[in-house]
């Protein structure tokens, strides 16, 4: 299987009124073509830094980060803008919109950004219709952001991620807003992208998220303490139990 | 804890209070300048004339004979209350040489006096009454003299009948009577000992001495009426409200400074409406806690008062401070020749400072009525409740043809219709009073006033004070220097037609109301060739044309007669038409030019006007100006454009005004585009970080930022531009009405600057301005996704 991600001694300092603070300490690790993998840890342990900075959102201090064989750290801006743009997907705790953007065209700007796009404008809005419509919100492509659930935003915000083609998407706790039903509804989008061959990066809090996920990082005080592989075959309450566990073994 | 609160709400939102309180101090500083220069401005004249001990009438007579006379008028007037006289001598533009070289050529005569002689007070440019003059210095006023360059410590020389007198130039003085524009007699101040020892030459103590007189009356038309008996003793003569007219131009310079302060002054408070307005609204979610936290509507309230008085009164204070500089700064074209001063400016000042702080507190009390709308829910939704009353977008991307950032650009600017309008609006008004400026300049600077000065369109203009005096004093006639001028175009090579406008006083009267009027006389000329707004042109010698100004003054129209008393001959005339003109601010006739009074000496003269024979276009005409003005020895040799200009006197400070307002107002937009941006940058700091997460380059963020300027001001350029004549007209009208112009003006403007050059230089500095502000937006980064409130 070919590599996507590939993290080596990366480490990533911030300098807190000239005080040193090492929030990622040496962390390795590969992701491969079509795996989903959740990053856990407790607050303050360095997931969210480690989603931005395996990105190119954020600069690291030191190592090296592989995408797709392309060394991120030498990247420019404007390459790395490039990158996100054209190769990555994003989705954040709190669904950031264009305000003064309909949903649909919040969905589909990044497509009509992207140089490489060669389809016509109606194609691409056909195209983030269709996604739309796979998602279950295609009645709210007209609307305003603020006219929309919680649930249904954040389905929009991947359908977002989805609508470059992304070789990956990477997702900051994805329903850490959103309530039990919406939450569930999210993850099986993601799931199913997931199962269509997407890669997916995401960082949880929630077991039952991380459960759907092909493999688990534990990551504590920057350093990855463990990983675990979930056995997909299971049932879902098995893999639910069988993880949480593992990550009371890990001092979850 | 309540001022801990404050203490960190200031630290926190340190850019946002700083633009804050930039705003509070341009609103202090344009309020507490443009109240006092409003008060200086609307006061300015009557305080100048109060301060100067102006008097209601005025006249210069020369000889000793005709002093004789009107001595003899004033103290048996029953009108006159009070009189006063300078001892003078009249000197014309070759008298005055600045090494070797005319000082300036002044087309009327000049009053040279001592400094002890003086009627009236006249002022240093400090603003002090001019007490003494040393010996060996002149003093002068007149704003024209000061086209000639000269500073103080120049070295002048007075040549009259073999004197010769060397002085040093110790700077212009503010005259309430001779100092304005339009006024073409400066006034030349010297100590007694060298006044005296001019005069000891017995021709110039002969026929160059004269006195001014300064006349205090009762009945104003009686008084007036009364003076025509004196009318051919005098050289010039004004009344009060003559001398108003010749400072209009001035006032109206200082009047278009006061739009300007109040459009600076509005601009100002309208953008501190917002700024305040669009803080308390982005606080959504301290509000929110601390109602969640079970603190009252009131104290939240009492909260941001406090905030902002703290904020306001420190503005005030500073721009208290800042409008000093400012006020003289905006002044300072006009009080070159004006003492502009009022007595309270301190008082008005830290009054407008106080309303400039009350309003501050007003504006946020309205805003603050918001606070009982926000809820602890809102705290937690990000300030979205999901209610909606309007639709934000209003522009669909999948069918727009606009690339990304045109299409973001646009629809930005027509999602938030108030506050881009209300952008679009400064930037309106601030470049509409620069192409108002612009178009007013440029119509004084062209000949299409020329109808107005009621003399025909010629080649050339030319100014020979001697020839004109001679025609004056009766020495030689007009047909004889009329034949002069033209022997001396022939023998170099210019033959042409010449001819003089003359000016006669005469008394007039209709239905026993009498008025001693200007009237317009040229020999060689057809009244056909001027134009007329009502009726026609006198073609016979008995009829007469008159302006609406005079007509009213006498009460008589078309068709009526008016008894005219021409060389003590009294003879009625039909009035056949009404003109408009700025010749004697509107107060004059026209006369037949078959009428016969060529042996009669004029009171005053215009310029020789030539039309040369080979009819040369402007190329050759040009060429034959300079050469006319060796000839002649004169600066003043016109074409009908220069000739205009030189009559109006306020092309020059127009201009100067308009570069000063130009430069004011790409301040004003420079600052508007960088305050603005930099609260759109802190509002939108969650979109620009999801634009560069979502893959959009720095550039691209920054172009959207500086383009949403851009698209605004071409707007309002386009608004400015189609607005800039009707504008100009509505602006303008009145105070060239009041210059005697009561019908409509044709404006002329100056396509390149209107639609290029202004336009141009605005876009550039407000898109260099956005531009440069905009680049902080690199300082946020994808990652601020995770950080942001």
């Amino acid at each position: 299987m070919k590599t996507i991600l590939d993290v080596n001694e990366l480490c990533k300092t911030y300098i807190v009124n000239k005080r040193q603070n090492n929030v990622l300490r040496n962390v390795s690790f590969k992701i491969e073509e079509g795996e989903m993998v959740a990053v856990m840890g407790p607050s303050g342990s360095g997931k969210s830094t480690l989603l931005y900075t395996v990105s190119g959102m954020d600069r690291m201090t030191a190592g090296k980060v592989e995408f797709c064989g392309k060394d991120i750290s030498a990247l420019k801006e404007n390459e790395l803008a490039e990158l996100r743009l054209d190769d990555m997907g994003f989705i954040f705790q709190q669904m950031y919109m264009m305000k003064n953007l309909s949903v649909l065209d919040n969905i589909i700007l990044p497509a009509i950004k992207s140089s490489k796009s060669k389809e016509s404008r109606s194609k691409t809005t056909s195209r983030g219709r269709e996604l739309m419509h796979k998602l279950g919100i295609a009645e709210i492509a007209d609307n305003d952001i603020n006219e929309v659930s919680g649930g249904q935003l954040q389905r929009a915000c991947i359908c977002r991620s989805m609508i470059n083609h992304p070789q990956m998407i990477f997702a900051d706790e994805p329903t850490g807003a959103l309530n039990r039903t919406s939450s569930d509804e999210v993850m099986e989008e993601l799931t199913k992208l997931n199962n269509d061959g997407t890669t997916i990066m995401l960082v949880t809090h929630d077991a039952k998220v991380a459960a759907r996920c092909t493999r688990v990082l534990f990551i504590v005080d920057g350093v990855i303490k463990g990983e675990y592989d979930v056995d997909r075959e299971s049932s879902e309450r098995d893999r639910e139990r069988a993880l949480n566990n593992w990550l009371l073994e890990m001092g979850w | 804890m309540y001022f801990r609160i404050l203490k960190k709400d200031l630290k926190r939102k340190k850019t946002m209070n700083i633009i804050l309180l930039i705003f509070v101090i341009l609103s202090a500083m344009f309020a507490a300048s443009s109240v006092n220069n409003i008060v200086s401005v609307t006061n300015g004249l009557d305080y100048f004339f109060d301060k100067s001990g102006m008097t209601d009438y005025f006249c210069a007579v020369r000889g000793e004979e005709n002093t004789q006379k009107v001595n003899e008028f004033l103290d048996s007037c029953e009108y006159v209350t009070k009189y006063g006289s300078e001892d003078v001598f009249y000197v014309n533009s070759s008298n005055i040489k600045r090494g070797g070289e005319k000082l300036y050529d002044f087309s009327g005569v000049g009053i040279l006096q001592s400094v002890d002689a003086c009627y009236l007070n006249l002022f240093t440019s400090d603003d002090d009454i001019l007490k003494k003059v040393e010996k060996g210095k002149v003093y002068i006023s007149g704003a024209s003299i000061r086209k000639s360059g000269i500073k103080p410590g120049d070295k002048l020389s007075i040549e009259m009948n073999g004197i010769e007198m060397d002085l040093e130039f110790g700077g212009f003085i503010k005259d309430a009577l001779l100092g304005s524009e339009m006024m073409s007699n400066p006034r030349f101040l010297l100590n007694r000992e060298d006044y005296e020892e001019i005069l000891k030459d017995k021709t110039t103590a002969e026929y160059s001495t004269g006195k001014m007189y300064y006349v205090n009356h009762t009945d104003n038309r009686d008084f007036e009426e009364s003076t025509a008996e004196i009318s051919n003793c005098l050289i010039f003569n004004f009344t009060k409200s003559m001398v108003k007219m010749t400072n209009l131009m001035n006032v109206m310079i200082a009047a278009i400074l006061l739009v300007l302060s109040i459009g600076l002054m509005a601009v100002s408070f309208t953008v501190l409406r917002f700024t305040i307005s669009f803080t308390i609204s982005e606080e959504f979610r301290e509000i929110g806690v601390m109602k969640a936290l079970g603190l009252k509507n009131a104290s939240i309230r009492g909260l941001y008062l406090v905030k902002y008085f703290g904020i306001a009164v420190t503005g005030a204070v500073i721009g208290y401070f800042a409008s000093i500089p400012f006020g003289d700064l905006l002044l300072s074209a006009v009080s070159k020749n004006m003492v502009l001063g009022n007595d309270n400016s301190v008082l008005y000042g830290t009054l407008c400072s106080i309303g400039v702080v009350l309003m501050i507190l007003l504006f946020c009390w309205s805003c603050t009525k918001k606070i009982k709308k926000l809820s602890p829910i809102d705290a937690v939704r990000n300030g979205q409740t999901g209610e909606r009353f309007k639709k934000r977008s209003v522009m669909s991307l999948g069918r727009s043809r606009l690339g990304s950032t045109g299409f973001m650009t646009i629809n930005d600017i027509l999602s938030a219709p108030r506050q881009f309008g209300m952008i679009t609006l400064i930037f309106t008004i601030t470049t509409a009073i620069v192409m108002i400026l612009s178009t007013t300049a440029r119509t004084l600077d062209s000949d299409s006033l020329l109808y107005l000065m009621m003399v025909k369109p010629s080649d050339v203009f030319i100014s020979d004070n001697d020839l004109s005096m001679n025609t004056m004093a009766g020495i030689e006639t007009v047909e004889e220097t009329n034949r002069k001028v033209e022997e001396i175009l022939s023998e170099n090579g210019m033959p042409g037609d010449v001819w003089l406008e003359t000016w006669y006083k005469i008394p007039a009267e209709f239905n026993g109301t009498k008025n001693n009027v200007t009237f317009l006389w040229c020999a060689d000329t057809k009244t056909t060739d001027y134009q007329y707004t009502n009726g026609s042109a006198p073609v016979l010698e008995n009829e007469i044309a008159l302006t609406k100004q005079i007509a009213d003054s006498l009460g008589c129209d078309i068709g009526d007669s008016v008894k005219l008393t021409i060389n003590d001959k009294t003879d009625e005339y039909i009035v056949t038409g009404l003109f408009q003109s700025f010749t004697n601010l509107g107060n004059c006739g026209r006369l037949c030019e078959k009428l016969d009074i060529a042996d009669i000496p004029p009171a005053m003269t215009f310029y020789y006007q030539v039309d040369f024979d080979d009819d040369p276009d402007e190329e050759v005409i040009a060429q034959r100006m300079e050469k006319l003005k060796d000839i002649f020895d004169t600066e003043n040799i016109f074409d009908n454009t220069g000739f205009t200009k030189d009559c109006m006197g306020v092309a020059d400070t127009i201009s100067t005004v308009r570069d000063m307002v130009l430069i004011l107002s790409l301040i004003i937009i420079a600052l508007i585009s960088i305050l603005m941006e930099r609260s759109f940058i802190t509002k939108e700091k969650s979109e620009i970080a999801l634009m560069k997460a979502l893959g959009f380059k720095s550039r691209s963020v920054i172009s959207l930022h500086t383009l949403r300027f851009a698209v605004v001001l071409a707007a309002a350029e386009i608004i400015s531009a189609a607005l800039c004549i009707p504008l100009t007209s509505i602006v303008m009208e009145p105070a060239f009405s009041t210059m005697g112009a009561i019908g409509k003006i044709e404006y002329k403007f100056d396509p390149l600057e209107i639609f290029l050059i202004y336009p141009a230089v605005i876009m550039a500095v407000t898109t260099l301005s956005a531009f440069l502000t905009s680049l902080y937006t690199k300082t946020i980064k994808a990652s601020d996704t995770s950080n942001i409130e």
